[in-house]
This record gives C-alpha cells, structure tokens and sequence, in this order.
C-alpha cells in the first residue's frame, strides 16, 4: 500500500469496447500505468476509479490476475461518475487506487468442478475467476458458465464467451425468446434448475442482480448445494474503500475491507444490509 | 507530575506555550460567543467555566472539511495531482472535558486500525488534549458513568485540571503532558497535602453525582444484535428529520464523503476533498441503481445506536459513545440515545 492511501495512481485508458447499448450500457475499459506498475490484485477484488473533477467509483476488477499489463473493468452506466466514464475516449488518463476488499477462495477450489451463474453486469466480478479457472484449467475438473442476459443485446462479453466454449460448458440464456436465439430462454435461476448441476465436490459462484441471486441460491439449496459450497458478491455504495468513511458496513464488518466475497453461509446470518 | 496552578496564572501559561522559544503551541480554548461555547485561539483572559463545548474538538484531528490533493489538467495531456498534506502546527487545546477525552482513542482505532490514515495521523500527532474535570455534571443530558466512562477520566488526555476553586490541580498525563507543564516553569508550584486530600474530595463527590443512565451498558451488543428487526426501530424515528445534528456533535462520529471541487473546467482544477458525512442522511447509503440498503429513518436510527453500542463494541471492546449527550440536547426532535438504547435492549429477547 502506497503512503497515501487516498492519492490515486494515474492510468490510461488503453482500450474501449461497448458491450452493451442502451439505457443502461454497459462498456469495458482496460487500463494501462502511465508511469511505472499497477498493483498487483487477486480475483474478486475491487478498485476505486476516478475521474478528475468527477469522483470517485468503487468497481470490480473484471481482469485476471495473472494478467499485469492492463486491469480491465466493466462498468454500467448509472451515475456520476460512471456516466463520465462512459464519455471517455482511448488515451484519456484516470486515477486508480486499489486493490480493496477480500477475494474468492481460489486456491482453494483445486480439484473440484466450478459452476459460475452471473447475470448482467454481474458477470464482471467473477470474470476474473472464470478466467483464471480457464488459464489454470488442469486445476479444476469440470467448469461451467451459466449467464443470462434480458435480451440478446444485454449479453456482454459475447465473443468472450464463445471463445470459452474451447474449454469449458457454457451455457447462455435471455429473459423471453427472441428469433434465432439457440441457447435457453427463461430467467438464470431457471436456467440452472434445467442444466441440473450436481452439488458433489462443487463450488457455485454467482452474481447478479438482488433477485437473480436470491432465487439462484434458493434453486442450488434445492440441488444439494450447501450454504458454504455458494458463494456471491455484494455491494454497498463506497467512498474510501479502507473502512473508515462508515457507509458500506453490514453488520460490524465494511465490505470495502470484509467483502465483497461472501460464502452464503456467512451472508446468511448477517442482517441484510446490501 | 502533579502541581497546583492559580486560576489567574492560566494566561501565563498558554503566553509560555505560544511562545516561539518553546515548541510553538498555537493554544485553544472555549470561548462563548452568542451564547455558543466554542474553541477558539486562546488570546488571554481564558476562564475555564464552560460546561461543555457545544461541538466537541475531534475537528483538531479530523477537521469538518479538509483537502486531500489539487488536480490540474490541461486538454491532451495526463492531470497533475498535488498532495496536500497538513501544515506542522501544534494545537494545545485546553479544557477538554473527560467524554471528549475519551473520543479520541475511539477516533485513533477508526483512523490507524486495519490502514492508517495520513491525514488524520498528520493532525493528531500534533494535537494535545489539556483537560478540565468535571466536579459536576455540565449537561442534564451527561452519562459518561454508564458508558464506561468518569467525569475524572483521563483517558484520551494528556493534561488533567482539576478545579479547586481559586487553583487548579494538575496532573500530566503523557510525556507531551509533561512538556506542556515544564513549558510553564516556575508558575507552577507543588501541591500540598491539603491540595492532594482536597483533589481526592472532589473526585470523588463528582463520581457521586447522578446522572442520566443506561440500564444496561454491557448486555447492549448482544441484545441489539438480538433486535435488528425489531419493530421499535421505526417506531422511535418516526420524527427524525433527517438533519444530522446528533453525529455533526458527537465526539466519536468519524463517518466522511470525498469529492471533486471544481474551480475551473478548462483548463481543469480542483480539489479532492473530505468532508464529515452523516449515516441519518438518506444518500449516505444509496446505491446509484436508486436501491438503498438504510431506506427509512428507522434503518438510520438503528445504524447509528448499533455503530456505537454493538459493531464497535464488537470490533474495538468498548463502547463508541462516550456519554457527552451532545446528540440528546441538539436533537431538535427530542430522539434520545439513552432512551432508545434502554428501550430496546429492555424488550430484547
């Protein structure tokens, strides 16, 4: 950790992609350092983006850690400071402090099959893990990717995904049926329900909207799936990522320092504060 | 070291303190003006017979409003930030009251555990905390006894007064204590043994005065814990407007917002900037999807109350509230912490 936690570290937007159009857009930015190196980070770990003269924004780091040259991030246009992320062009410089929070159990999960279940931009977060999963694929035996969009349009990372198909199952679904569509049509929960996942030496990993991830959790209990075996993400809305400035606590424990890695079974006994 | 100081000699003592030859201590004290008592630089003719301040000093170490760094961008190129670290000045704050003495380890644990905080550290290692026992109570509202606490406590302090009438006992608490008290020379004399007995007296009668009360301090975690879905919550901030008065007066409330100020937009500057920010404030919490995990004043009330009487409590060992009733006698709809905290812990469970 540098000096100042709160002085960010300059970086260049070295890439831009849309990967969804809309109201609620989605585009993935990489960035490089301007000078030096970025931190190194592990997956499900988060950063505070900023925009000079804008704010401050606590995202997820959607790259791999055993990527080093750029960090990637996914962010939906929402508010202040992501709408301006969203008029950047490549070249533009921002400020990046970080990495803050917890990470998944990765090292952990060796030998057993992994199920990721995202939905919408909750694909970000784990995307690392997937990743990483994919690059150290003899560590893990069987993986697999349920994601479900509202259309065909709210799909990111759709060329991505095609690609992981090489390596792992893949399974992509949409809200309501659309013309040419050849994946699953229904809600992700529903969609895992009907791929009937087996919970033996398995590890779930999901994010997603609230509701999203409420039912998928209700379905892999359902399964089999025990509490400590599901793990998600939260998170709260953050403004110094150190555990100080007193907003994203659940319970006695700040997200920014506790999260936003949580196995359900801790989730499930703190109050539902997210 | 403990030493007997006439009440007229107290100017004489912060004029040492001030004085360039000696560390150079830029001296506060309260002052009443328009009838609010606040800190002010001490300029002679400091009277310590305040009852208590009407904010506490916690802004010496953790100012309401402070400035992290400058950025300036011309179009095209990369923005140039500049650090803006505190100046290196020493503040002796004087007639600190025992709860406010007691704010500043809880604000030392937020501000050093887990990462420290450069700013907060930059102050606070440059701030000493000259305290003034209370013989009696000077709020209505006051219930340090209950929280752990003593209207003779030294905790958080590096200087103890004690009034005793024409003089004041003084007792160092910290080295810096001691240094503060050398500074002041010969117009400190030794106490006598009347002086010691008479210091003792005082004590404790001031111990013996009651007070408001929390039935029970050290059941609270548990039994709040045990209620966060209790209807009550609701039920008692029902009237809260919202203002925030209670946490902008507290001693131990450290809760903050950073943002970008904006002075010119091309070319670009500006400052980032940390101020105090507030749990009871509706967007302290709100995501921008518009969802709001503190949606209603009851979830406010009850982050407030659980943060100083059972998150801390479970995170530090001790209580974040130091009794000061400032957030009591402030509040404009008369919510009252003692009050809430002793209503639901005793239908807990």
């Amino acid at each position: 950790m540098p000096d100042n936690i709160y002085l960010p570290q300059l970086a260049r937007v070295s890439s831009i992609k849309e990967e969804v159009a809309g109201e609620r857009s989605i585009k993935t930015f990489r960035v490089e350092p301007v000078d030096g190196k970025l931190f190194d980070h592990q997956c499900g770990q988060c950063a505070m983006l900023s925009i000079f003269g804008r704010g401050e924004s606590m995202i997820s780091i959607a790259s791999s850690p055993l990527i080093r040259e750029y960090k990637q991030f996914s962010i939906m246009r929402v508010g202040r400071v992501s709408s301006a992320f969203h008029e950047l062009e490549v070249g533009d410089v921002i400020g990046l402090r970080g990495p803050y929070g917890n990470s998944f159990p990765v090292d952990d999960w060796r030998g057993k099959n992994l199920y990721f279940i995202g939905g919408g931009c909750g694909l970000a977060p784990i995307w690392p893990v997937i990743t990483t999963a994919v690059a150290q694929r003899a560590n893990f035996k069987n993986v697999t990717v349920f994601y479900g969009g509202r259309t065909s349009r709210d799909i990111m990372y759709r060329a991505e995904l095609e690609k992981l198909r090489e390596s792992v199952d893949v399974h992509l679904s949409i809200d309501r049926m659309e013309e040419g569509w050849d994946g699953y049509c229904g809600f992700v929960p529903a969609a895992v329900m009907d791929k009937d996942p087996l919970p033996d030496n398995a590890i779930a990993i999901t994010c997603g909207p609230p509701i999203m991830i409420k039912f998928v959790i209700q379905n892999l209990n359902k399964l089999g799936f025990k509490d400590e075996q599901i793990y998600t993400t939260i998170e709260n809305k953050m403004k110094c990522g150190i555990g100080k400035c007193g907003r994203c606590n659940v319970g006695k424990d700040y997200v920014c320092v506790k999260g936003p890695v949580y196995s359900w079974a801790v989730l499930k006994n703190l109050p539902e504060e997210y | 070291m403990e030493k007997i100081l006439d009440k007229k000699q107290i100017d004489g003592w912060i004029a040492a303190l001030t004085a360039k030859s000696q560390d150079g201590w830029e001296v506060h004290a309260p002052m009443l003006e328009e009838g609010i008592w606040t800190y002010q630089p001490a300029s002679g003719a400091v009277r310590l017979d305040h009852p208590n301040t009407n904010q506490s000093p916690k802004g010496f170490a953790f100012p309401q409003r402070e400035i992290f760094f400058s950025f300036e961008q011309i179009k095209g190129e990369a923005p140039r930030l500049t650090q803006v670290l505190p100046k290196e000045q020493r503040h002796a704050v004087f007639g600190v009251r025992p709860c406010d003495g007691r704010g500043v380890p809880r604000m030392d644990k937020v501000f050093t555990d887990h990462v420290e905080d450069p700013y907060y550290n930059a102050r606070r290692k440059n701030v000493a905390y000259v305290g003034l026992a209370c013989n009696k109570p000077p709020s209505p509202n006051c219930f340090c006894l209950s929280v752990g606490g003593s209207p003779v406590s030294t905790d958080g302090l590096d200087v103890q007064l004690t009034d005793l009438g024409d003089r004041y006992f003084v007792k160092a608490i910290t080295e810096t204590g001691k240094a503060l008290m050398t500074a002041g020379g010969k117009l400190f004399t030794d106490p006598s043994a009347a002086d010691q007995k008479q210091v003792k007296q005082v004590h404790t009668d001031a111990v013996a005065h009651p007070q408001r009360k929390i039935n029970d301090p050290d059941g609270a975690p548990a039994k709040l814990r045990a209620s966060f879905n209790s209807p009550l919550w609701e039920e008692m901030a029902r009237a809260c407007i919202g203002c925030g008065i209670c946490t902008f007066l507290c001693p131990t409330c450290h809760c903050f917002d950073i943002n970008d100020e904006v002075q010119s937009k091309a070319p670009l500057k500006g400052q980032r900037v940390r101020t105090w920010d507030n749990c009871q404030f509706p967007d302290f919490t709100m995501h921008s999807s518009g969802h709001n995990p503190r949606e209603n004043t009851g979830a406010r009330l009850r982050q407030r109350v659980n943060h100083k009487f059972q998150y801390f409590h479970e995170n530090f060992g001790m209580h974040q509230c130091t009794g000061c009733g400032r957030c009591i006698s402030g509040c404009p709809v008369g919510i009252d912490i003692v009050a809430v905290v002793n209503k639901v812990t005793e239908h807990a469970g």
